[in-house]
């Protein structure tokens, strides 16, 4: 343990880093109690505005819209994602096939591909109409030139549906990952003990994996909710209409590309956009930091 | 476990929200049929002027009960553009899409459009002839002429008084502007200067002032343009007034490109003596102004070497989509006249300060004596009267006139950071020739 | 070590995988194909045309009106890339070392440090854009209280680039923190306390032990983070900067904040789009990163040793 004199010292440095951190936020938390006047002066106390810039904010520029869809988006890709790469990599791991290898280089590759990089390519196969009829769509797929060397003809007509959003990231490398990495540490003697036992790969599942892996689960929920929530540039290019809209492109309209920014009403809606990664991480605390330990080793 | 049953807890509500906001749909269906919507984009995200279309949206509505207004922001105009053609082009199309006039060319060439005065009979007489002849492409009226605006100066007129300047006789010229700032530096005022958003609409009124096209081909109207006229006397003379303000200290705004806002709120807040924006927020600036300050009004300063040519007859204007039934296009195109009737023209010019776009408006707005009685707008109005047509105020046409904006956008910036005002202006030519060459090449 | 596998698959891999697999190809393998497609073609959005130009697009990255921009943006990607991932690395390991240091009594300021992990770069884009406005903004407005100071933090292009720089240290802070604690908690304390009693110093033994211990996450952290200033920054850039402003020689061909993924969303979604171009930028990109990971890979295999594997 630390002597008395080094532990004050660190505490203090500890206790400077905290507020550097936060002020930005306990500034902008600040600045959402004031009333339009106090937002432009030098003044850093509160004021008691704080319901009245939210109500505003709620109602006229749509922000309760944008958290509902932001909402809807981020818990199906935190659910669809887990669920996905939580049976992706019990295959990977428990059963036994010949393609293991270039199934898992296969989705090792993706690592590096984020979807940021590929906008061009994906905006046309979401946004595309989709074919008509299947005729269309066959004398079209009929032909390999047509899919391999040539621009794509149709798409998925995605645009302003929020399954734009949602669909592309229900499978990730990361999750994969992070459960093969966690079901490599199971003890072989409980998967023996099952076999013995006669279970098949459900029961196993069932009764042994899934109470072994909290941990994990609630990791992954905690990293890609945040990572659903906090998604921009893909939202800003595919969807165009505000009803259809995530609370992080909406941010970028509540302040407005024209005239008289209201600061005190755009900070209301930046911190009331933080409360639920907000509250997601700290229910999760405990298996996300535990689940993140196992993960880190690759 | 307690956690999770937290989340089913959280999840159940959000099933429960969104299926609460489905069954308020499912009732209105059952309770009267649903009138066809039409779909207006615009690109005003202010209260004031977004309000004003959605209350003549509903007052339209009451008596049109087959139809349903819905009027919907889409952030910039460059935006609301985009938005429009992808849209259609993925068969959400809007019905009425308020265009800038920088973006005609495009809008033309994307071929979503139908020209609005070919739907049905359509009596356009009593548009001011100008604004009219801008959104005339082969033969056919695109666009209904909505909002249009130039700009002008604003000033603080306490401050002026302050530094001993005659505040009813506001700088017309560069030159004069220079001067007045530096009278009111030796006065002592830190916040002499003169702000103005970094933004290409200051710099092609600036060239239209000084009877100069922006664009080959007579301004881009007797054929496709091809070349940009950035390097021309009139650039470098605009240039040059901008360097030297801040080389001076006397240039103000966020750093920004097209920071509109950002910077009328330095001006709002008493930051910087003059300031340069549209007429079309003389009614918010003076809103936010309340009683701070006197705030005054001059014509646009131009160089005094050069005669007054007047300024670009633009703004925006409404433009019709093909592709919707007939019914709807005449629905839409009605609230297009409605909206922009004598009457309702009159309430718009008084809330914004944009021009009235017809001359029954003006007519009657003098016979009021609005003109006496709100002295701060009449500007406007000279500006536009004096205004020679020409091939250089009628504006420009090119399909990459956003991207030669923000190109003589990031040449000002450079300026502003100690570039040499000719060499910024010849690379920015290059860039915006090769940009308009590339354009062109779609058409090949 | 191979898990020796025990469940006879019968079928099962093919439902379980081909979820996943058919997501990955859709949404990711295919996208990538058809950027390499696209960037073959000139292609504008808002015209919907689509022509055939070989390598047209990849002339212009390299040669020509276009390219000293590229090189500008790709040389700009690059310093920022190092500016965020050194120092934000850094800090959050000393960070995270000095909270489990103070043992039980560090759990306030765990809590107190993890939050920002919540932080999205939009909010931290808003906050900061906010916050640092030359003119009506919250430092500026303090700063002219007390002294006459008043920096351009949007326009001056070096400011403007720490400004981003900043926005992103701070926002990623949380990310890195949460991993290098859950990678110190599993360090036996007597580690520490041996070198205590060797009389090693503080600096030292920050050096000595604690960074070689977080070698693996390091490495981890650094391509995640890498992937966060390449592609994440984005929505700060879209908020604060625009991409702007232009440079001093030799960065005055395009804005200094114009990352390579603002570039790709600048030139294929604004203004006159050509996604064939954005997609040549798109595709250089795929071989930069696919060479960082190569790198690494092979870098970390040699030089790390993870525990137990």
């Amino acid at each position: 343990m630390l002597n008395k004199k080094k532990r004050i010292v660190v505490n203090i440095i500890l206790i400077i880093a905290c507020l550097i951190i936060a002020f930005p936020i306990l500034f902008a938390f600040i600045k959402a109690t004031q009333t339009p006047g106090q937002v432009m002066s030098p003044r850093i106390l509160p004021s008691g505005y704080l319901f009245e810039n939210i109500k505003f904010v709620w109602t006229r520029y749509n922000l309760w819209g944008y958290m509902l869809n932001s909402f809807k988006i981020s818990l199906s890709i935190m659910l669809g994602k887990t669920f996905l790469s939580f049976f992706a990599a019990f295959a990977l791991v428990f059963l036994d096939f010949k393609a293991k290898k270039p199934v898992f280089i296969f989705i090792l590759i993706t690592l590096m591909m984020p979807t940021e990089m590929l906008i061009v390519g994906l905006f046309d196969i979401i946004s595309l109409p989709s074919p008509t009829s299947f005729k269309d769509f066959f004398s079209w797929f009929i032909h390999p030139s047509n899919i391999f060397l040539s621009p794509v003809k149709f798409g998925f007509g995605w645009t302003d549906n929020l399954l734009s959003v949602i669909v592309p990231f229900f499978a990730s490398a990361t999750g994969v990952f992070l459960f093969r990495q966690h079901f490599r540490n199971i003890p072989t003697s409980l998967i023996d003990a099952s076999i013995i036992d006669g279970a098949g790969s459900f029961r196993f599942i069932y009764y042994v994996l899934l109470p072994l892996s909290r941990n994990t689960i609630g990791a992954l929920f905690v990293v890609q909710f945040i990572y659903a929530w906090n998604q921009y540039l893909w939202p800003r290019i595919i969807i165009r209409n505000s009803s259809a809209q995530v609370i992080q492109v909406g941010l970028k309209a509540i302040i407005g590309n024209a005239e008289g920014v209201e600061w005190g009403q755009v900070m209301a809606g930046t911190i009331i956009s933080m409360i639920p990664p907000l509250i997601m991480l700290f229910l999760f605390q405990d298996q996300f930091m535990k689940g993140i330990a196992v993960s880190d080793d690759k | 476990m307690k956690r999770i049953s937290i989340m089913l807890i959280i999840m159940s509500f959000a099933a429960v929200l969104f299926a609460s906001g489905q069954n308020e749909k499912v009732q209105n269906n059952e309770k009267n049929i649903e009138p066809v919507e039409i779909q207006f984009w615009h690109a005003f995200t202010d209260d004031a002027r977004s309000g004003w279309i959605n209350d003549l949206a509903i007052e339209w509505n009451s008596t049109h009960p087959n139809f349903k207004i819905v009027a919907e922001s889409k952030g910039s105009y460059r935006e609301t553009l985009q938005a429009a053609i992808l849209g259609s082009r993925q068969g959400v199309a809007p019905h009425l899409v308020q265009v800038f006039e920088v973006g005609s060319q495009l809008a033309l060439d994307s071929g979503i459009f139908t020209p609005i005065g070919d739907v049905g009979n359509v009596d356009l007489s009593d548009y001011i002839e100008p604004v009219l002849n801008y959104y005339t492409f082969n033969n056919s009226v695109y666009s209904i002429p909505f909002n249009s605006s130039s700009p002008i100066l604003y000033t603080n007129k306490n401050m002026m008084i302050k530094a001993g300047l005659d505040p009813n006789s506001p700088p017309e010229t560069f030159e004069e502007i220079l001067n007045a700032c530096e009278t009111a530096k030796a006065a002592g005022i830190p916040e002499a200067g003169l702000g103005f958003n970094i933004h290409g609409w200051f710099f092609e009124q600036w060239l239209a002032e000084q009877g100069e096209p922006i664009v080959n081909n007579g301004n881009g109207r007797n054929g496709r343009a091809t070349e940009t006229m950035l390097t021309s006397k009139a650039s470098i003379t605009t240039l040059n007034f901008i360097k030297e303000l801040n080389d001076n200290g006397f240039y103000k705004s966020t750093g920004k490109l097209e920071d509109w806002g950002g910077s009328d709120a330095i001006f709002q807040e008493g930051k910087v003596m003059f300031h340069i924006t549209s007429t079309a927020d003389l009614g918010n600036i003076s809103n936010a102004i309340d009683s701070r300050f006197d705030m005054g009004t001059g014509r646009l300063p131009i160089p005094g070497t050069s005669k007054r040519n007047g300024v670009v007859i633009g703004g925006a204007s409404v433009w019709l989509t093909s592709g919707h039934p007939k019914t709807e296009q005449e629905a839409a195109r009605d609230f297009i006249l409605f909206m922009t009737n004598t009457k309702n023209m009159n309430s718009w010019h008084k809330l914004t300060g944009y021009y009235p776009v017809r001359k029954s408006s003006v007519e009657e707005l003098e016979k009021e004596g609005w003109f006496k009685a709100a002295p701060t707008r009449t500007i406007a109005f000279t500006q536009l009267l004096e205004t020679v047509s020409n091939q250089a105020t009628a504006g420009g046409v090119m399909g990459t006139f956003g991207d030669t904006r923000t190109i003589v956008e990031q040449a000002i910036q450079k300026v502003l950071n100690g570039a040499d005002v000719k060499d910024s202006l010849t690379e920015a030519k290059k860039l915006a020739d090769l940009k308009l060459e590339e354009y062109n090449k779609n058409f090949k | 070590m191979e898990h020796r596998s025990r469940f006879k698959a019968r079928g099962l891999e093919v439902v379980f995988l081909l979820p996943t697999m058919l997501i990955l190809i859709l949404f990711l393998y295919y996208p990538a194909w058809q950027s390499i497609i696209l960037s073959l073609f000139r292609s504008n959005l808002f015209l919907g045309t689509r022509k055939f130009i070989g390598f047209e697009n990849f002339r212009n990255l390299f040669s020509g009106a276009l390219a000293p921009a590229y090189y500008q943006s790709l040389l700009q990607t690059l310093i920022f890339s190092v500016m965020v991932i050194v120092p934000g690395l850094l800090i959050s390991l000393v960070l995270a070392n000095l909270s489990i240091s103070l043992g039980k009594r560090g759990k306030i300021y765990q809590i107190l440090l993890i939050w920002p992990y919540a932080l999205s770069p939009a909010v931290a884009g808003t906050i900061f854009s906010f916050l640092f406005n030359p003119e009506v903004g919250a430092v500026n407005t303090l700063l002219g209280a007390f002294s006459n100071l008043q920096p351009r933090w949007l326009d001056n292009p070096i400011l403007a680039f720490l400004l981003v720089v900043t926005a992103c240290i701070w926002k990623n802070l949380g990310y890195n923190y949460v991993f290098y604690l859950a990678a110190l908690q599993n360090v036996p304390r007597n580690v520490y306390e041996a070198a205590d009693i060797d009389g090693a110093g503080v600096v030292r033994s920050f050096f000595k032990i604690t960074v070689p211990l977080v070698g693996p996450v390091t490495y981890f952290l650094i391509f995640t983070n890498l992937s966060y200033s390449f592609f994440e920054a984005f929505a700060l850039i879209d908020l604060l900067t625009l991409g702007g402003p232009m440079g001093f020689l030799p960065f005055d061909n395009t804005g200094v904040t114009t990352l390579l993924i603002y570039k790709i969303f600048q030139d294929g979604f604004g203004g006159s789009s050509n996604m064939g171009f954005a997609s040549a930028q798109s595709v250089l990109l795929m071989g930069i990163i696919g060479l960082i990971t190569w790198f690494q890979f092979k870098f970390a295999d040699k030089n790390v040793h993870y525990g137990g594997e």
